[in-house]
């Protein structure tokens, strides 16, 4: 399932994915896989992404 | 006896020649390439299906020593072959699946290394092609050639599908 709410938030921020990869020290691919909902982060990097974009991860992860 | 000293020495200064070109790959002149969760994971996936395809082809070799049918290539460059066939699937793999470039690589420096061990390997095939030696140990560098080539042209078809993707 598309993470939309990750996409928002990002763009929300005027971060591109390979920005916000960057700031959570992971590849651009990996960012765009999360956001297409063809991989679950583990929470380490749940947490990354959430102080990345100034989001809780009840507002980023949770349905 | 000088043989086994200069094979010695050959792989020490091989290995030492593999750390600098690492070191010289990489962004931060660190020797290992470094990985993300995501592509810690697919290259573990990446590295099963290599061992299965050199199982495999292991299994074929054997078969083929067991049933006496002699090819036209002496044994220990078939086994070559067989480590060549795992590289091939685990560097195809992760080139698909977007995680054969470490966080730390710099591609074009990456590049670079790519066209000089091409060259490199290609020096002993030409006059081998040429009909001027008949050095068997030349088809090592032709497998080698090989490899590069299906690894190259698989970096390219993905880097299109990769733009052809993003336009969309």
């Amino acid at each position: 399932m598309k993470n939309l709410k990750l996409k928002a938030a990002r763009a929300a921020k005027d971060l591109s994915q390979a920005q916000l990869a960057d700031l959570c020290g992971v590849s651009r691919q990996t960012i765009n896989a999360i956001e297409k909902g063809d991989y679950n982060p583990t929470i380490n990097l749940c947490i990354a992404i959430c102080k990345a974009v100034d989001k809780t991860l009840d507002e980023l992860f949770w349905e | 006896m000088f043989a086994s000293i200069g094979l010695a020495v050959g792989i020490i200064v091989g290995l030492i020649i593999c750390v600098l070109l690492a070191k010289f790959g990489n962004k931060d002149g660190a020797v290992k390439s470094k990985y993300d969760e995501r592509q810690e994971a697919v290259r573990g996936k990446a590295y099963r299906y290599a061992f299965y395809s050199v199982m495999i082809y292991e299994a074929l070799m054997l078969v083929l020593e067991i049933g006496q049918i002699a090819l036209p290539l002496p044994s220990y460059i078939l086994h070559f072959a067989g480590i060549i066939v795992g590289c091939i699937v685990l560097a195809g793999y992760c080139i698909w699946k977007d995680v054969y470039w470490g966080l730390n690589n710099n591609r074009k420096r990456y590049a670079v290394i790519f066209l000089v061990t091409a060259a490199l390997n290609a020096i002993p095939v030409v006059p081998m092609i040429a009909g001027k030696t008949t050095l068997d140990s030349g088809w090592l560098n032709v497998i080698v050639l090989i490899m590069l080539a299906v690894i190259g042209i698989e970096l390219i078809i993905k880097e299109v599908v990769d733009r052809r993707e993003a336009e969309k």
